[in-house]
């Protein structure tokens, strides 16, 4: 069982790191504007298997991640190191107390409100070091967090009712053919 | 659950709604454009762009047809048709020109003299491009043509008359301050509230800005420690111009000498006191007039006047010293960075 | 199409939450647009410390040495953006032309902001002279 608890946690970290290095290749209109798609994987799991599962996916994810990047302990890795771990605490936090309050798109919503904030804070603490930049970018990073959090929310929600339909099944089959 | 969807698509269409409520408030639209040989910028407060575009088109509209009136180059002008029929018979001329040079004239006798339109005659002699120091016989010449005592103004028949042959005004001491004043009388019949008018250094300023704020003029550094520190002092102005003559604006340096467009009319020769002056006071026509006034008379009569007019004013004189009038010294920002003094 | 099936999961508190966040940014940005005076100022800081201080209405461009090389930063036409940049993601050059607010290059530790209110800097809006 446990074999089968890492496997899942390791399958869905590749996947996770496959969505995160896809999404640089994305070009989007903004600059600022990315959409964060591996939280799918992590809100999906977490919302499935657990905190733990969620949060080990996003420290596997960032960390693994910043080796191919070739960010590790760098400012960069710093940035989304936090960003990741306050993000996901929070929807765990939401998941736990709240159970049922919120659907994977509110949920989803949170995890990157905090996600985008812990990241423009960490960056004034590490680097842009003036606080009027950070208040002009606040509302457009809210903005976008509104946006990138919604559509994940909605594509997290559509794969937890479409797993949850396979529950009893085999994990693998689950995940090779979703 | 239905309803809750099409509540949420409601907010988000909300959202452009949003956005364009807040083209409502004021905004400062600036637009420059090439006039008067020289470049102009209008500043102008509205919520409108729209309404500020139209103003500012019929500003410089205006700035243009008095450019077309009273331009010295341009053979068109009439200003050129008097200078063409000096000695010879009386011009009849726009309400605008005729304006004009009624203000130059009071200008010249407040100015005892140290301002006169008729230095055209003289003022022609100059090529700063070609940079030519004209013989001091052409000079001598023609110093006794430059008089503002010789125009004879017929305001009944609309006329304007030079008395001697060869006389030739030369409104370039105070027409683009003039245009900066008619500008903003366009903009406030406009019903624009608050605007700004730059015609070269010649400035008037306008109501407020939309923080509130009175609009902040720059006084330019004659002789600038760096491209980017160019500024000698800085200053609010509320319903005020302001304008600059300096030795710097045109100019030729031979044989280690600047020789430079403010004239004396008495000499024909560059005046040699100051490095800038720059006056503040109600009306730009004033300013552009009296900062060429100020420069020639030099820093201490210069001062006297200034203070006996009432405006304010800042001085460098030949020595690269500033010197404030009274009314303005708690007002003014010095801005230059310090530094020995040193002349041109 | 499962999109139909999550319709029904959307709960009154995801609506109030998304509601809640769209009034605060926006309001915000309204904030922001209000506060923020058009710049006539650029001013480029490494590592958080002001190295350039220009006028935005002077075209001009200038090299910004920052820790992984050298950024070119142009001015032109009340405009400025950042032309050259030794960063790998070159985020800064896509984000164009700004006319306020500013470029953040995040690897090379540059910030390119227009105008800060910064400490009542009183900025000037026309030069006489």
């Amino acid at each position: 069982m446990l074999s089968q608890d890492n496997l899942r946690l390791a399958l869905l970290s590749a996947y996770a790191i496959a969505i995160h290095g896809f999404e640089k290749l994305i070009p989007t209109p903004i600059p600022w504007l990315r959409f964060g798609l591996a939280n799918i994987i992590t809100l999906t799991a977490m919302v499935m298997y657990g905190f733990r599962a969620g949060m080990t996916i996003t420290l596997i994810r960032v960390t693994v991640g910043s080796f191919f990047t070739g960010t590790f302990l760098g400012p960069a890795f710093l940035l989304s190191f936090g960003a990741g771990v306050v993000s996901t605490t929070s929807m765990g936090i939401v998941i736990k107390l709240m159970p049922r309050v919120f659907s994977p798109v509110g949920i989803s919503l949170i995890g990157a409100m905090f996600h985008n904030i812990t990241q423009l804070l960490l960056a004034y603490i590490v680097f842009i070091k003036r606080i009027e930049v950070v208040i002009i970018l606040t509302p457009i990073i809210l903005i976008i967090g509104i946006l990138t959090g919604v559509m994940n929310g909605i594509v997290s929600g559509m794969l937890i009712t479409g797993l949850n339909k396979y529950r009893s099944n085999d994990v693998n089959d689950v995940i090779v053919n979703p | 659950m239905k309803k809750k969807f099409i509540a949420l698509i409601a907010v988000l269409s909300i959202f452009p709604a949003l956005f364009s409520c807040n083209l409502g408030k004021e905004k400062i639209y600036k637009d420059s454009k090439i006039a008067m040989d020289t470049i102009v910028t209008i500043n102008i407060v509205s919520n409108s762009k729209k309404n500020a575009r139209l103003a500012a088109s019929k500003a410089f509209g205006e700035i243009e047809r008095l450019s077309s009136l009273i331009n010295f180059y341009s053979d068109g002008s009439e200003l050129s048709k008097i200078n063409r029929n000096a000695g010879k018979k009386p011009v009849h001329v726009s309400p605008e020109t005729m304006d004009l040079i009624k203000d130059s004239i009071v200008v010249a006798k407040k100015s005892g003299g140290a301002f006169d339109p008729t230095i055209g005659a003289i003022s022609v002699l100059w090529d700063f491009q070609k940079k030519l120091i004209p013989g001091k016989r052409d000079i001598s010449k023609r110093l006794k043509l430059v008089s503002y005592k010789n125009i004879i103004i017929n305001e009944k028949k609309q006329t304007v008359y030079l008395r001697k042959k060869g006389m030739m005004i030369d409104l370039g001491g105070i027409a683009k301050g003039y245009a900066a004043d008619r500008a903003i009388d366009i903009l406030s019949s406009s019903g624009i509230k608050a605007a700004m008018v730059s015609v070269a250094g010649d400035i008037r300023a306008y109501g407020l800005k939309p923080d509130g704020k009175p609009w902040m003029v720059g006084i330019r550094d004659p002789r600038p420690v760096s491209a980017t520190e160019n500024i000698l002092a800085a200053l609010p102005l509320k319903n005020m111009a302001i304008s600059t003559s300096g030795d710097y604006q045109r100019f030729f340096i031979k044989d280690g000498v600047r020789y430079h467009h403010l004239l004396i009319p008495w000499t024909g020769m560059p005046a040699g006191g100051c490095q800038s002056v720059s006056v503040i006071a109600d009306k730009a026509v004033i300013t552009d007039s009296f900062a060429t006034a100020v420069f020639i008379l030099g820093p201490e009569k210069g001062m006297r006047l200034l203070e006996k007019m009432g405006y304010g004013g800042v001085i460098v004189d030949y020595y690269g010293r500033v010197h404030i009038t009274e009314g303005i010294k708690d007002k003014i920002e010095i801005k230059r960075p310090e530094r020995k003094n040193h002349s041109g | 199409m499962r999109l139909r099936d999550l319709k029904g999961k959307i709960t009154p508190a995801d609506v109030i939450l998304l509601f809640l966040l769209l009034a605060i940014s926006i309001s915000g940005l309204i904030f922001i647009d209000n506060v923020m005076p058009q710049g006539t100022e650029v001013i480029i800081d490494v590592n958080g410390k002001q190295v350039y201080m220009l006028p935005l209405n002077t075209d001009k461009s200038v090299k910004v040495k920052g820790p992984l090389g050298d950024t070119l930063v142009e001015i032109r036409d009340g405009k400025v953006r950042i032309t050259e940049s030794p960063c790998p993601n070159k985020i800064c050059i896509k984000q164009g032309w700004i006319k306020r607010g500013a470029i953040v290059c995040l690897p090379n530790r540059i910030v390119v902001r227009v105008n800060s209110t910064k400490d009542g800097n009183r900025k000037v809006d026309a030069i006489t002279g």
